[in-house]
């Protein structure tokens, strides 16, 4: 549990500022996280608390003024955009709270998608079939075999996010990072998706990073951080 | 791979991208379509200055002061010599104002707003070498021929082609005092009203000694053997052939059966033509210049020039016309690319959060450029190799496509009978359609870079935020 060659994701006092005008504002005031293999993480905290940003800088989106972000072993923020770029794609994959996925791609074509930025044309081609065989069966495992060919617009809401949860699982990275996933389902919906998720953490062993606001949500994570102004306010007991 | 793929389905899913590869479609074509017509209208101005002119023409202006020989055979005798010279003629030329016992002739004399002139170049040939170094004999055979070559008008043409000055069979010989025979442009026939046989009166003066002015009036009537065309509307217009010897006499005031005196004036230019012009042409220049120098045949008074030093004005404007035509029509490529411009701009603000979600997803900013430049790319694609298909095939066709025209709309879009063309000339240069086309490919990509730079530099999260 302490061995720190378990330890997917690790923070280290991470700033982060923004320049608003003349002033500049620090959201983050140096934050440290260590997320162990296999582990289930819940980020709590006031909204504006700086949960999203936190979550953009460990997914590797964007730079912390200060501050490193190990994934991997490797200081992210120190490897060309190229490395840092194919690091997102095979190590982390991102669930949204608004689905994020592309209207002009149907069901499958929306989860192969990490498969056909990692690989070349010739590549892809090769092992198209393959892909198509597993994104089906992904989307059939979600109970989605119904709406392989649909657009987005064409599905609902509770239906998009479990294609995007498809699709972040695609190349079978060892992190997951949910940015409210739930936020924007209702109560049963959620509990559907939350239920897949959580499944697919377990049987994969993933690590997950999930921010919520929802308490009875945190209580099934093994580990509930809080976050007030910037600051992480140390561990709560997690119970689940 | 995603760059393909995405490129193309955003490609699809976007009808504005319509407008941008119609409008590289356009540009390319009509650059094609008109530049293969220019072209066309340069070689076929080439072609039928060509018709006319010989290679190289030799002037030797006739003043009574020159000590050079009067005959022009030792001058003709060693050019021939020269076995870079395929053959030499001797031309007699003198300006005559043209008249007939008609109305029409006051009409033209007095009508100074006229196109149809009464002053008219004699040019004295001899027609047994006059083929050797110019289409003589060509310009005669030309009239009178329908589209398919068959005779129709057999009373526009010289009766017999082998002896072109021979008394047309319309002229009785034995009535009043002998005529000699001219050949008049096709165009001094019809504005004229003259008629194979007809009966014209030609005036001149000559330099005379003797006169208190210098000069002294001549005046001649001939009759009307036939009519050339050499298919450039100024010669067919003012050229009135006839046998040199008898232009010699006009000039020297002894009558038609007569032998010349000694003293008359019997050529003032030299036509060559060369085997090779496009490689000897200047050579031969020089060194026949010299020679003919040391001979004691050439002076001062007289110059030698290539036909293109005669047709150079011409040529040079078609050519500058083709030219700036080029650069006018490539600003619709311009536009074409700035289309393209507007519309990938349009896609990028729209596509924000596409764009962050890929980044999300492990796309580099290298990679977005690409996707959005390829995009372009197949704009460019489309847009030009349709146009170039389409535009080729227009030039190839436009003659037809013109006649159609014509035929079913009762307008007249190009007039054959100004140009003197017998179909609208249009010549595709493979290497000027490959041009257009890298050109569009090069202007779109250029207007297609700075959209899709800014893809690549959007920030991701701010993309990804918010719904
Ligand atoms: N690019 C930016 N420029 C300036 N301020 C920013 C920027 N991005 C975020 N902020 C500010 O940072 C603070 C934290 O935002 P963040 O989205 O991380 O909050 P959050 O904890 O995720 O809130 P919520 O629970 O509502 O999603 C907010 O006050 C926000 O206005
Ligand atoms: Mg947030």
């Amino acid at each position: 549990m302490s061995s720190s060659a378990n330890i997917v994701l690790s923070a280290r006092g991470i700033v982060k500022r923004f320049r608003s005008g003349d002033s500049e504002l620090e959201i983050l005031h140096g934050v440290d996280l260590d997320l162990r293999s296999g582990e289930r993480l819940a980020l709590m905290g006031p909204s504006g608390a700086g949960k999203s940003t936190l979550l953009h800088i460990l997914g590797l989106l964007e730079r912390p003024t200060f501050g490193a972000v190990d994934v991997d072993g490797r200081d992210a923020w120190a490897l060309s955009t190229q490395e840092r770029a194919a690091l997102r794609n095979r190590h982390i994959g991102f669930v949204f709270q608004f689905y994020h996925l592309l209207p002009e791609l149907d069901a499958v074509e929306n989860v192969m998608l990490p498969a056909m930025i990692a690989q070349s044309r010739g590549d892809f081609r090769e092992d198209r079939r393959a892909h198509i065989a597993k994104a089906m069966d992904l989307l059939a495992n979600f109970g989605l075999s119904h709406r392989l060919k649909h657009r987005p617009t064409q599905l609902s809401g509770g239906e998009r996010q479990r294609v995007a949860l498809a699709r972040a699982l695609f190349l079978d990275p060892p992190l997951i990072i949910a940015d409210e996933p739930t936020g924007n389902l209702d109560r049963d919906t959620g509990e559907l998706v939350l239920e897949l998720l959580f499944r697919a953490q377990e049987q994969r062993n993933l690590s997950l990073l999930l921010v919520t606001h929802d308490e009875r949500l945190a209580e099934r994570c093994g580990r509930v951080l809080r976050l007030e102004a910037g600051r992480i306010l140390g561990p709560l007991p997690g119970r689940g | 791979m995603y760059r393909f793929f995405l490129s193309w389905r955003f490609l699809r899913s976007r009808r504005t991208n319509l407008i941008g590869v119609f409008g590289i479609f356009l540009a390319v074509g009509a650059l094609i379509l008109i530049l293969s017509i220019m072209t066309g209208f340069l070689e076929e101005t080439r072609r039928s200055a060509r018709g006319s002119l010989s290679d190289l023409i030799i002037t030797l202006p006739p003043y009574s002061e020159s000590k050079r020989p009067r005959d022009p055979a030792p001058v003709l005798e060693i050019l021939r010599a020269d076995e870079r010279v395929e053959g030499a003629s001797a031309h007699l030329g003198w300006m005559c104002i043209l008249t007939r016992q008609d109305e029409r002739s006051l009409r033209i004399l007095v009508d100074s707003q006229s196109s149809e002139i009464a002053g008219v170049k004699l040019t004295g040939v001899d027609p047994a070498t006059e083929d050797s170094a110019a289409e003589f004999r060509h310009s005669l055979d030309k009239v009178g021929r329908s589209e398919e070559g068959e005779i129709v008008a057999p009373r526009l043409r010289v009766s017999k082609l082998e002896d072109p000055f021979a008394a047309p069979p319309e002229y009785n010989a034995n009535v009043g005092r002998p005529r000699a025979s001219v050949i008049v442009g096709e165009k001094v026939m019809t504005y004229h009203g003259l008629r194979r046989g007809s009966f014209i009166t030609l005036m001149t003066a000559v330099p005379d000694p003797k006169s208190d002015t210098g000069w002294s009036a001549k005046k001649r009537e001939f009759v009307v053997a036939g009519c050339f065309r050499s298919g450039e509307n100024e010669i067919d217009l003012e050229r009135v052939y006839i046998d040199r010897g008898q232009l010699a006499r006009f000039l020297a005031g002894v009558s038609e059966d007569d032998p010349l005196p000694e003293d008359s004036i019997l050529y003032s230019e030299v036509l060559v033509k060369l085997k090779d012009y496009a490689a000897d042409a200047e050579d031969v220049r020089a060194t026949m210049g010299a020679r003919l120098y040391k001979a004691g045949l050439l002076d001062e008074t007289c110059t030698i020039r290539t036909w293109e030093e005669f047709r150079g004005a011409l040529l040079g404007a078609i050519e500058n016309e083709r030219v700036l035509m080029g650069i006018m029509l490539s600003l619709i490529l311009v536009v074409a690319g700035f289309t393209i411009f507007a519309i990938l701009s349009m896609m990028v603000t729209e596509k924000r959060r596409d764009i962050g979600i890929l980044t999300a997803l492990g796309a580099t900013p290298r990679g977005v450029l690409a996707l959005f430049l390829l995009i372009g790319f197949w704009d460019a694609l489309i847009g030009a190799l349709s146009g170039a298909v389409v535009g080729t095939w227009m030039a190839i066709k436009i003659d037809p496509f013109e006649r159609w025209l014509s035929e079913t709309f009762g307008v007249q879009i190009f007039n054959r009978e100004v140009y003197l063309f017998d179909s609208i000339p249009s010549v595709v240069t493979p290497v000027a359609v490959a041009a257009i086309v890298l050109g569009a490919f090069v202007c779109t990509l250029l207007f297609a870079a700075v959209p899709a730079w800014r893809a690549a530099s959007l920030d991701p999260v701010e993309a990804l935020r918010n719904e």
